[in-house]
């Protein structure tokens, strides 16, 4: 079954300038190619080149005293087996990466990829939001980077036809901070419908800093900033989550409906906070 | 386009479509053991190991892998010489039909790689990607462990 039928040429190139300078004169008909997972199950028609972007040295995962750095060609299963992510945030980072689809497509979806295609949704970019991340991104000369809300507010088409997404940089947090994620699936190879990620300061019991993500497909992942301002400088307690529930299930943007209806979304979104924060308090239930 | 593998240790040239996805290439040079089905990553039945690691080859593009060895189920074992994870598939009763069970195999034989004593739930998190419709999973999973049993004692 071909379904790229219109592409009559690859390029591998050696640098990013190459890929950049091959990208540029494709005039939008030429798709970047990390894992090339989503270019097969999503086939675009207008697609006539691609680049493989195996040779230009981006799969790595460093860290210095700062940031964990990802290259942009990483896998999923590369970043969750990297030693500088075993302990990052107590390892929930990782947890959430291996419960991502199977193995089979987490050997082949790379960090760049499910940043630079349109799925933005999902998974991966709800933990970003979350994580504050930065997504460095290259014209061949500079490399910028942006944080993911600056990020999908540019203009993403045109940005992709210039750029070519490197890398992404993890803050590195102390130990008064937590992160934990939740997904609804339908399946395990599937893209999941709706996910709640959270990254949050606790001192002495408070909540001194909170990033909170909610992902719901179709609609773009955002941060839930109401959340956020609810939880701050609160002190984490039972009744907090349960306030906390009551809250997301009130205000929190689940887009359309799409295989679960609005309600259902509001309903389980508000679990997926209220368990997070949950499983900081120790998973006391 | 020309590309060139290592399939089950054979050096192999084939001409492609630059869009073409590894799926379509192997099963037209006649390695009918890799199963076509979902073409979009969700039932496992197409698993091939692509050096070493297992992959979708129905989400592979072909051109991508240039170069690289290809490991399909004839590659471990033959009906001659059975893997002990072929030999534990028939043995527990995990293969009705055998469309699932190539992929399968493959990925627990990665697994079995990298962890030669897994738990249950190592291998259910392997095979998440695997789906069947005759056996369900049990068997496979008891399967598994009886391969794992057999490796250890040098059953290869």
């Amino acid at each position: 079954m071909l379904k790229l039928k219109n592409v009559k040429s690859c390029f591998t190139p050696n640098s990013i300038q190459e890929a950049i300078d091959i990208l540029k004169k494709s005039d939008g008909k030429a798709a970047l190619v990390g894992g090339g997972l989503d270019i097969t199950v999503f086939p675009n028609p207008i697609i006539e080149q691609f680049i493989f972007l195996d040779k230009l040295g981006l799969t790595y995962i460093r860290e210095d005293d700062e940031n964990i750095k990802i290259g942009a060609t990483s896998t999923i299963t590369d970043i969750a087996k990297a030693p500088a992510m075993q302990n990052y945030l107590k390892g929930n980072v990782k947890i959430a990466l291996t419960e991502l689809a199977s193995e089979l497509l987490r050997n082949q979806i790379t960090i760049g990829g499910s940043i630079a295609r349109h799925h933005f949704y999902s998974d991966i970019i709800p933990a970003l939001y979350a994580l504050r991340a930065k997504i460095m991104v290259s014209d061949g000369e500079l490399i910028e980077g942006f944080f993911v809300d600056d990020f999908y507010r540019n203009d993403l088409k045109a940005l992709m036809e210039t750029c070519i997404v490197v890398g992404v940089h993890l803050n590195k947090y102390d130990d008064s901070f937590q992160f934990g994620s939740k997904r609804f699936v339908r399946n395990a190879t599937d893209i999941a419908l709706l996910n709640v990620a959270m990254l949050a300061q606790i001192e002495e019991g408070v909540i001194k800093d909170v990033s909170i993500s909610v992902g719901s497909r179709p609609g773009p992942a955002y941060r839930f900033e109401q959340g956020e301002t609810f939880l701050r400088g609160e002190k984490l307690t039972k009744v907090l989550t349960e306030d906390f529930e009551l809250f997301t299930k009130s205000n929190v943007d689940v887009a359309k409906d799409m295989r679960l209806s609005k309600e259902y979304r509001q309903h389980i979104a508000s679990i997926y906070a209220k368990e997070i924060l949950l499983d900081f308090m120790g998973g006391v239930r | 386009m020309k590309v060139c593998y290592s399939i089950n240790g054979k050096k192999k040239e084939f001409e492609i479509e630059a869009g073409e996805v590894l799926l379509d290439v192997l099963r037209r040079n006649g390695y009918f053991e890799v199963k076509g089905n979902c073409y979009m990553g969700t039932c496992g039945a197409c698993t091939v190991l692509i050096d070493g690691l297992p992959y979708t080859s129905c989400t592979m593009l072909a051109a991508k892998v240039d170069g690289s060895e290809i490991t399909t189920i004839k590659g471990i074992g033959t009906l001659q010489n059975p893997h002990p994870l072929q030999k534990a598939f028939v043995e527990k009763g995990a293969v009705q039909c055998g469309f699932c069970t190539p992929g399968t195999i493959l990925v627990a034989y990665a697994l079995l790689k990298n962890n030669p004593d897994p738990s249950d739930d190592d291998i259910k998190k392997m095979l998440d990607g695997n789906l069947c419709r005759c056996t369900g999973y049990v068997q496979q999973i008891e399967a598994v462990k009886l391969a794992a049993k057999m490796l250890k004692k040098g059953d290869e």
